[in-house]
């Protein structure tokens, strides 16, 4: 079938085809002659355009919830990513470390104790603790005031443009950011609510561009230091 | 966050925010995924349902359909097509195999006939057209000028999947008049829209 220069004929085959009338035999010959005619492939997504308006007139219908959760399940995005360490592990592990970094939380406090005049009012800390659970980070919340201090104790290199990212990981649900940290190796922040409740699992440093992660679910870069949450008053 | 398309999802949603949702899900973005889904779910299973007319097989192809939408985002070429036309072929074919396997296993029932009367009632009124996109209007305006058996041949083969013999044997025609109608029905499509193009 020759269909160069029969233009009435490539229209009316690619309107065939769309609506879906060109059957069997014929219809894979013009998907065959399609692999080699750009011009026949350019008429067939016309006739596309034209036709599939007409799904339109069948009337909209809102799919069930369970499509989605459906639609997840087949993505396997319950499965947690990569960067998402706390949900690969079981959360006890972590809240055994968080624990575990409580004793280090201690020593550390002295330190941390001694150039900080304000003391009295320290409510709780977070010693975060790098790959070879050394610490790197301590975090103290006031919740009198709604105040938190981060303090790198680590050496931690960075260049100009990364930055470390504080998150308070919850229980269920995406981390929360809590502050950037750049140059500077302390930095005073507001306490929300939220990253210091019962449903903080964890505290996490992910390092990040300048600006923080793009990423409105959470970390983009590595995640650097982890810890949790001590109660001391 | 794009909230506007996501309250109102029945209706017609920008096709320049469903692009860049479409190039976000290409980029392995799930949030633009999502919206995605919120903003062409509705439509996409109106069809889906229309051509099945079985609520739990039209959930299962939108189903499919999404994943394979996920999963063929990066094919998809912005300037080749609209993303609501790409969206609708997957979905059209996915529950057009389905409707073939139904037939061919000989559990499809019959032809709905309401469905049918509907569609040839192509005149809808002002509310429900202005949840549908200037082409819709366009195609609907230019089918309303068909002959009313002729809107209704069209509209079968392109929601039920039929051949000409299917069509004229659900009609009790005759094959030759059934493919008359239809080739002249899609010339006069084509120089209908055409010329409201060039308007």
């Amino acid at each position: 079938m020759n269909l160069r220069g029969n233009e009435a004929l490539r229209e009316r085959l690619a309107s065939e085809y769309v609506l879906g009338t060109l059957r069997g035999g014929a219809r894979r010959r013009f998907e065959r002659l399609m692999q080699d005619d750009a011009a026949l492939r350019r008429t067939t997504r016309e006739w596309s355009e034209r036709l599939g308006a007409m799904a339109e007139f069948a009337p909209p219908v809102a799919p069930d919830r369970r499509v989605w959760r459906a639609i997840e399940a087949r993505l396997h995005w319950q499965a947690a990513p990569r960067w998402q360490f706390w949900r690969h592990g079981s959360l006890a592990l972590w809240r055994t470390l968080g624990l575990a970094s409580s004793a280090l939380a201690a020593l550390l406090l002295a330190t941390v104790l001694l150039d900080r005049p304000d003391t009295a009012r320290m409510s709780d800390i977070a010693s975060l603790l790098d790959a070879q659970q050394r610490p790197a980070l301590v975090v103290t919340a006031d919740r009198t005031r709604g105040l938190m201090t981060v303090k790198v104790v680590a050496d931690v290199p960075l260049t100009a443009q990364q930055v470390l990212q504080l998150w308070a990981v919850p229980r269920a649900g995406k981390p929360r950011s809590l502050g950037v940290l750049g140059a500077k190796r302390e930095l005073t922040l507001p306490l929300p609510a939220n990253a210091i409740g019962a449903d903080v699992a964890v505290l996490a440093v992910s390092l990040e561009p300048k600006g923080g992660s793009a990423n409105p679910d959470g970390p983009s870069g590595p995640i650097l230091y982890k810890g949790g949450w001590v109660r001391l008053m | 966050m794009q909230g506007s398309a996501l309250s109102t999802p029945a209706t017609q949603a920008d096709p320049a925010q469903l692009r860049a949702w479409l190039h976000g899900a290409a980029r392995r973005d799930r949030l633009a995924f999502r919206a995605l889904y919120e903003a062409s779910a509705p439509r996409l299973y109106g069809l889906a349902l229309r051509i099945l007319g079985r609520r739990e097989l039209a959930e299962e192809v939108l189903q499919e359909s999404f994943v394979a939408i996920w999963h063929h985002a990066v094919d998809y070429e912005s300037a080749l097509s609209a993303p609501m036309t790409w969206m609708t072929a997957i979905v059209r074919n996915r529950a057009f195999d389905v409707l073939r396997h139904r037939r061919s296993t000989g559990e499809d029932d019959a032809l709905d006939s309401a469905a049918l009367a509907s569609l040839a009632d192509l005149a809808a009124t002002p509310a429900e057209r202005l949840q549908t996109s200037s082409e819709a209007q366009a195609l609907a305006d230019c089918m309303a000028a068909l002959e009313a058996r002729h809107r209704e041949v069209i509209g079968m083969a392109f929601f039920h999947d039929l051949s000409y013999s299917d069509v004229a044997n659900k009609l009790t025609l005759p094959l030759g008049t059934v493919k008359t109608w239809i080739r002249r029905s899609l010339t006069r499509l084509h120089d209908c829209l055409s010329a409201r193009g060039a308007a």
